[in-house]
């Protein structure tokens, strides 16, 4: 079984190495001082098990798990962390594996023994109860090649095609595998629909515009990156758009 | 009681005692007679008269005191509301309005039926006479209250301080990750698992002080010191702390377990939150009598600040302050922008050192 050791600090991350070290049923394959680098490693050396701190700057634990939880064959997850009751109560109740630091070798095995994969709905009801933020920060954007983690607040607007989602966001477009309707729900805070495959970005709108034929328009800040016609608004969502960008 | 522990509702004490309660107005009825009884003795011109004299005086005095009580126990709650010094103003407004209402009807009663021995002047002098020794009455039982209620106060600032004091100590959180980072030393560096071992022993002895204590600014920089050397061990790079205290005088007094739970604070909301860490200050200034002490730390931008546990911290340390220092101290805060900053300003205060 190949294990991967995310953690911020490092002699927390040794301290894990060296008893997996000792193990002989399980193999230690690398570590990743933060979520992003373990999404990306993840990906590259596919581990079977990810042993992830929950308290992490940038990407903490619960979103590092959702962005792993996407790929293929995704690792199944055993949470770390020292003390953080909200979150261990949260663990308990839906049976998911933690260990607490100080690391008991007895333990770690016996999580590591039952490490299962965590599903998303799950990862949103424990995100809630430890009062940690819900919506991710970044979405998680994959090609044959490369893994890109967007931020979240780099992004103007998300357009559903057949098949896919692309992103529009300050570097550039990228194709990624949510679906609309799930973003709709996990990013209703900071976007709008304004048509039934369109989601925009509320902050990044700068005004509504009549077009010649009677429709409205959303006006972008930035009006480079969507093609016009996509931004029409449709007349079920205009209220709502309207009322978003009073700030009511 | 209950009310009182919570620190953002300090204005729930009672400042004004319960005058609905039967023991109230048992001591009041009492201090009435007393006074009817003190009265008298100092009016009464002969012998024979004296008990009608005193059951006149007795029977106009009670019912000012009693119908201010029952005043009072309908607007107490209303007055308590106010703050203190209102109350007390408002309570010695309605008080005196009582008083005028009662010598009022006394007179008219006694024009309607007949002479009486405790009314013998003028309308207005009458009136005037009862009023002036009414106030006096009213500012004495007003001393009183107001003294009892600020005994009654610091008792309860003294026990939240307590509390305070034991709600300052380490976060668990601090705890095992150190135990977490020693037991990974112990192998990989036994000498600085050692020297682990020893700060953390350290700071776990200052941590078990007796916290409502005050201690030398020396020993306080040293355990905040402490601190950061476990926590650079943990955080390593991503940990800066500038230190600008040479202003200080060392042997200045400050409430213990002031600097380092700020310091905890700096780096559990601010620095461990930052990918790339970042540097906390700590600057002291000397202002005249007055000592400043200012620490600040960087604090990620356009993140939901969850400030629960931080508030705690913050209100803890004011309640210590208040207690110490009461208006001559302070605590600001400022959280604007990219970085969260906290000044302690205090009065100086070399005291005879044990040192």
């Amino acid at each position: 079984m190949k294990v991967l050791v995310v953690d911020d600090e490092q002699p927390a991350r040794a301290r894990l190495r060296q008893l997996l070290d000792d193990e002989e049923s399980y193999e230690y394959v690398g570590e990743a001082g933060n979520g992003k680098d373990a999404v990306l490693l993840s990906a590259e050396l596919r581990p079977d098990i990810v042993l992830l701190d929950i308290r992490m700057p940038g990407l903490d634990g619960i979103e590092t798990a959702h962005h792993l939880n996407m790929q293929d064959n995704p690792p199944a997850i055993v949470f770390t962390t020292a003390y953080d009751e909200y979150a261990i109560d949260a663990f308990d109740a839906r049976a998911i594996g933690y260990v607490l630091k100080p690391v008991r070798r007895a333990k770690l095995t016996a999580a590591l023994e039952q490490a299962s994969r965590l599903a998303p709905s799950t990862l949103i009801s424990v995100a809630s109860q430890a009062n940690m933020s819900v919506a991710r920060k970044h979405v998680c954007s994959r090609s044959q090649t490369e893994l890109k983690l967007i931020p979240v607040t780099e992004i103007s607007c998300f357009r559903a095609d057949q098949k896919y989602v692309t992103v529009y966001h300050d570097s550039g477009q990228d194709l990624i595998d949510d679906s609309l309707r799930a973003l709709v729900d996990e990013f209703s805070d900071d976007f709008v629909r304004i048509h039934r495959s369109a989601l925009v970005a509320v902050a990044r709108i700068d005004r509504i515009e009549k077009t010649d034929d009677g429709k409205s328009r959303v006006v972008l800040r930035d009006k480079s990156q969507v093609d016009d016609e996509e931004l029409i608004i449709s007349r079920r969502h205009l209220a709502e758009v309207r009322r978003r960008l009073k700030g009511v | 009681m209950i009310a009182a522990n919570d620190p953002d509702n300090e204005s729930t004490q009672a400042y004004l005692p319960d005058f609905c309660a039967a023991s109230t107005l048992f001591i009041i009825v009492l201090v009435a007679e007393l006074i009817a009884i003190m009265l008298t003795l100092a009016s009464h011109d002969a012998e024979h008269q004296f008990l009608i004299e005193l059951s006149e005086t007795s029977f106009f005095v009670l019912w000012i005191a009693l119908l201010g009580t029952a005043l009072m126990c309908q607007l107490t709650s209303y007055l308590e509301a106010a703050g203190q010094t209102r109350a007390f103003v408002m309570s010695f407004v309605v008080l005196e309005l009582t008083c005028l209402v009662v010598a009022e009807s006394a007179w008219q009663l006694t024009r309607i039926f007949g002479q009486s021995l405790i009314i013998e002047d003028a309308h207005t002098k009458f009136l005037l006479r009862t009023m002036a020794i009414n106030s006096i009455v009213m500012a004495l039982a007003m001393r009183y209250l107001y003294i009892s209620s600020e005994w009654r106060r610091s008792i309860v600032l003294e026990a939240q301080a307590r509390i305070s004091a034991l709600q300052a100590l380490i976060r668990p959180h601090f705890l095992f990750n150190s135990m977490n980072t020693i037991a990974s030393l112990t192998r990989t560096d036994p000498r600085r698992a050692e020297e682990a071992i020893e700060d953390l022993s350290d700071l776990l002895r200052a941590n078990l002080g007796n916290a409502t204590n005050r201690s030398s600014l020396k020993q306080e920089l040293e355990t905040a010191a402490i601190y950061q050397r476990i926590e650079k061990l943990r955080l390593g790079d991503r940990l800066n702390v500038r230190w600008d205290v040479a202003a200080l005088p060392m042997r200045a007094r400050i409430p213990s377990l002031t600097i380092q739970p700020l310091l905890e604070n700096a780096i559990y909301h601010g620095i461990e939150l930052l990918p790339d860490g970042g540097e906390v200050t700590v600057t002291g200034t000397r202002d005249g009598d007055h000592l400043e002490i200012t620490i600040s730390n960087p604090v990620p931008i356009g993140e939901k600040r969850n400030t629960g546990g931080n508030k705690m911290a913050m209100s803890n340390i004011r309640q210590r302050f208040e207690l110490a220092y009461g208006s001559k101290g302070s605590v600001n805060i400022d959280d604007a922008g990219d970085r969260f900053t906290v000044s302690l300003r205090f009065p100086l205060d070399e005291g005879e050192d044990e040192e």
